[in-house]
């Protein structure tokens, strides 16, 4: 089949605005919007700039916006986008070139929530590992899924209209450790979720979980936060 | 097995950012349910038949005997009772504060600088409280 690729494009030194390109290739319904980008640059257009790494769905290197959609290049299927495909970068983050967009913002709210486990006791007398009951491990497994790719947070209308708000992805981090039975820093990361720029900015959109390729339930994690804030109840 | 864990209350990050977002939802049904037992008043003490859809409107949203003034409902007694005035007092109260605390998040989203933010919830409270000091008096004095 032929498709036609129209694909977002700025480059910092020649460009004042950012413009569009459209490709046409020859593509199996089965390939990936990944394997067409990497034509493109390949073929076509050498300058062309985007992130990829693993190409397998867990690095999360390659989230775009795809038919307006934030999605990860390499699990989208010609198939399920059909035969006009619009590229362009994730949304609410600066672009440095073509759809490489910064992600410091991103990250600098996700190291606000102190994204590793915690704890000071000492250890187990047999020096072993702190041990978890199946059940305690799955309180929080869903949110474990995260591969960091800001499809979530850069879909979410809240963090469009302010960079200083955690975000989905941030929050997603806070509910793994804080839900973990052997993290000690639960009552710390609540104290700062709960601010301002936090927890009460979600007003429960869901384009994260919609956007979320892990197919993490994000909207409902924050809903959990929100509780454990009223009730302290951890499990 | 799970074992309970459970913070003390001071340790769950329940600050005035949190307690109004439990506010505002709240409030959303504690004022579904005073519109339903303003309109069941209402019609059960004569709107069904002498109130048209804009009169009972008012009557849920500001049960206040002024409402039923101008229209053609004989007795105004029933209305003006020190029930109906806690009702519309409750009412006033909830939807002032609900509905600027919704303009204030509102606003946040185009105001990220701190002091504008600031500005805005000084302003709000300011906007605020003579309004509802204004409907009570109303509301007490009708």
């Amino acid at each position: 089949m032929q498709v036609t690729l129209k694909i977002f494009r700025f480059n910092p030194e020649k460009d004042r605005k950012f413009h569009y390109e459209t490709y046409t290739l020859e593509a199996e319904p089965t390939e990936r919007v990944l394997d067409l980008l990497e034509r493109v640059k390949g073929y076509h257009d050498g300058t062309f700039t985007f992130r990829r790494s693993c190409a397998h769905g867990v690095c999360g290197s390659d989230a775009m916006r795809i038919n307006g959609r934030n999605r990860l290049a390499c699990k989208t299927l010609v198939q399920d986008v059909g035969e006009r495909i619009t590229i362009e970068p994730l949304l609410g983050l600066r672009v440095i070139k073509d759809l490489v967009v910064d992600m410091e913002p991103f990250f600098e709210n996700y190291r606000k929530v102190l994204p590793y486990f915690i704890n000071e006791s000492p250890l187990p007398e047999d020096g072993r590992e702190r041990l978890q009951s199946p059940e305690e491990r799955a309180r929080f497994d869903d949110t474990t899924k995260c591969i960091l790719c800001a499809a979530c947070t850069t879909s979410c209308p809240s963090f469009w209209a302010s960079d200083d708000y955690l975000g989905p992805a941030a929050l997603v981090a806070a509910h793994r450790f804080i839900f973990d039975s052997r993290d000690e820093a639960a009552a710390q990361r609540l104290q700062i979720v709960a601010e301002t720029s936090g927890l009460a900015r979600c007003h429960t959109v869901f384009n994260c979980t919609m956007a979320c390729p892990r197919e993490i339930q994000i909207t409902k994690a924050i809903g959990e936060l929100k509780m454990a804030t009223i009730t302290g109840k951890l499990d | 097995m799970m074992k309970g864990r459970n913070l003390p209350l001071n340790q769950r990050g329940l600050n005035f950012e949190m307690l109004m977002w439990y506010f505002t939802r709240l409030s959303a049904l504690a004022m579904y349910v005073l519109v339903l037992v303003a309109v069941i008043g209402a019609l059960l003490m004569g709107a069904r038949t002498q109130m048209n859809l804009a009169d009972v409107l008012r009557w849920a949203f500001m049960p206040n005997s002024i409402h039923v003034q101008s229209t053609n409902v004989p007795d105004l007694a029933p209305w003006a009772t020190t029930f109906w005035k806690v009702s519309g007092s409750l009412m006033l109260l909830l939807a002032a504060s609900h509905g600027v605390h919704g303009v204030v998040v509102v606003l946040d989203d185009y105001f990220a600088q701190k002091w504008v933010r600031q500005l805005v919830r000084a302003l709000s409270i300011l906007f605020l409280v003579p309004m509802s000091i204004i409907g009570l008096y109303v509301l007490w004095t009708s």
